[in-house]
């Protein structure tokens, strides 16, 4: 190993002192939790018994494969975040699009969509409550002036594409980098390619998408993680929501599952295994993302 | 004539934006007009009368102002220590060579992909172990802990930021600590605002770690929202719908607020980093 001069270990100590607040608290909140997570996920850890402990292996893990419980909102989870990360993703960017056309009251619109997006989840879960209510929600109020009868939004018939709506409502939440995304073509792009006879549609497909997908990568990536670990939002979308809701089976998904059996029946190892399994699912959908963004993902020579 | 198509093209255009935003703008205008209603009127689209017992009602049936209190405490120690401490730890990657460097950067990226359940539900475990949960020294520990995209924002930004700054500090006798503080930070105020409204936001809207961490008499205004009983006093199989509403946009305000306080710069933040993924 080459040594190192003084002032190159000086450096080096700054650097070091300097990321020590996340060093440690990432060894102490982030990497030991994890690992302990996993060792008590190989246990019979209930919540009490803590001086009888046993080892009982991958067993726990086995039983999430067998559980269909575990294994259907598993599915049905990444069902819902196939279609929400896509649309969400399609809606904010359609948003950038429409308000990159020069418009007047841009701020205003800008406000309108972004807002949502950062409103807090129960907040905005009381508020759907409010939208999807069967006698006195206001969907139901306002097909009720056009004749149509009442609309169960939050039985088993609708509950998934009620909280597909839920979710698109905060769409906006990527508006901003889009619209920076958008203002970041070069215009001389756009200009040549009306010289060789571009249409719009053609610059859109050819020209603005390719050029702001670094952002939508992000953004897909990011969505997929967020997605997968709906928790407020089932249970807000049950009537007389709490935090002892038992969603609908079609919007009992994988994170309300795993929370169900550690505090509501103390299956602590367990719930730890199914977040354990999460947590490589996660992990598994990213890479697949990332590993195919060379094919789709443009990015300009000379940068990584 | 390409003129009239180009016209026409523009009312469409606004058409279709004014309809989008009024399809945005809808449940939470909804929500706050029917706040305002009286409580025991039925539903309709506008309210009868303007009321403002429903706020009254929603801070006073619950322990709004205990839940207020926490949720204030939550987020002044995340927004303060995250802010300052993902600065530093940007500024140490931006700024420093040292082995190893990539490594660590490489894995506080990954952090991200981590489902944070997986690390808080046995930290939660441990803190119950040795008694300090119902305390608020969890987040005074993920505060200093900073955060994973933070540190990437800052990052981006202080690489923007050319090098003579830092030598000329550093010559005129300055600290490593004392060039980001007096230095970098306040040629990046956009990404500070931007980053103290984004972890206020989160904070704010928390509800699972409060959940674990605080008995429920501690409970933030978001956790306790969560199946906060607005029933009537003497029946509460009567649900207090409107009352709700109000709570619901009281808990709302603040991340609205911020978003104002913070738009400026939250654009420009977004714009000089974000692109550079």
């Amino acid at each position: 190993m080459q040594k190192m001069s003084p002032s190159k270990k000086r450096e080096a100590l700054s650097f070091y002192l300097l990321i020590s607040p996340w060093l440690l608290v990432f060894f102490a909140l982030g990497l030991l939790p994890l690992l302990w997570g996993l060792y008590l996920a190989c246990t019979n850890y209930t919540g009490f018994n803590f001086n009888q402990l046993h080892w009982v292996g991958l067993s726990n893990f086995s039983t999430v494969f067998h559980d269909d419980d575990a294994i259907s909102s598993l599915f049905r989870t990444i069902i819902l975040s196939i279609v929400i990360v896509p649309l969400s993703t399609a809606i904010g960017f359609l948003l950038a699009v429409l308000l990159n056309n020069k418009i007047k009251g841009l701020p205003f619109f800008r406000t309108v969509f972004y807002l949502p997006s950062v409103f807090p989840v129960i907040a905005a879960g009381l508020m759907w409550q409010v939208m999807y209510g069967r006698q006195d929600g206001v969907i139901n109020i306002i097909l009720g002036y056009l004749g149509i009868h009442p609309i169960n939004w939050m039985g088993y018939n609708l509950a998934q594409t009620s909280l597909v709506l839920m979710m698109l409502w905060g769409s906006g939440g990527a508006l901003m980098i889009y619209l920076a995304g958008l203002k970041n073509v070069p215009q001389s792009l756009y200009e040549s390619a009306a010289i060789d006879g571009a249409g719009s549609f053609q610059k859109f497909w050819k020209i603005t998408i390719p050029l702001t997908t670094p952002v939508i990568f992000y953004n897909v990536i990011m969505g997929i993680i967020g997605s997968l670990q709906m928790f407020a939002q089932p249970m807000l979308l049950t009537p007389g929501a709490s935090w002892n809701t038992v969603p609908l089976q079609p919007i009992y998904l994988y994170v309300v599952n795993a929370w169900i059996q550690i505090f509501t029946n103390n299956r602590y190892s367990y719930g730890l295994a199914l977040l354990w399994v999460l947590f490589i699912v996660v992990f598994i959908l990213s890479l697949i993302v990332f590993f195919t963004s060379r094919y789709w993902v443009y990015y300009e020579s000379g940068e990584e | 004539m390409v003129n009239q198509k180009s016209r026409l093209n523009r009312v469409v255009l606004y058409i279709v934006v004014i309809v989008l935003a009024a399809i945005f703008a809808f449940p939470a205008l909804w929500t706050f007009g029917n706040s305002l209603n009286d409580v025991y009127a039925t539903v309709s689209l506008l309210p009868s009368s303007v009321h403002l017992s429903n706020y009254k009602l929603a801070v006073t049936l619950i322990p709004f102002m205990d839940y207020l209190w926490s949720s204030i405490i939550i987020s002044g120690l995340t927004v303060v220590l995250t802010t300052v401490s993902s600065a530093v730890v940007a500024y140490g990657f931006a700024r420093f060579r040292a082995p190893g460097k990539s490594f660590f950067f490489i894995l506080i990226i990954s952090t991200m992909m981590v489902p944070p359940l997986v690390t808080q539900i046995p930290t939660y475990i441990f803190f119950n172990k040795i008694g300090l949960t119902n305390t608020y020294l969890p987040w005074f520990f993920w505060g200093i802990g900073g955060n994973a995209f933070f540190i990437f924002l800052y990052r981006q930004f202080f690489l923007t930021l050319p090098k003579e700054l830092d030598e000329s500090a550093r010559i005129d006798g300055c600290s490593s600590l004392g060039i980001l503080w007096r230095i970098l930070m306040p040629i990046s105020i956009p990404i500070v605002v931007t980053v103290a409204v984004m972890s206020f936001q989160s904070s704010w809207g928390d509800y699972l770690t409060p959940y674990m961490f605080l008995d429920s008499t501690k409970w933030n205004l978001a956790t306790a929202l969560l199946g906060s009983s607005y029933t009537l006093p003497n029946n509460p199989t009567i649900i207090l719908k409107p009352v709700i509403d109000a709570a619901a946009v009281l808990l709302t305000i603040p991340t609205i607020f911020a978003f104002f306080f913070g738009q400026k710069y939250l654009v420009e933040g977004i714009v000089t980093t974000g692109l550079k993924g």
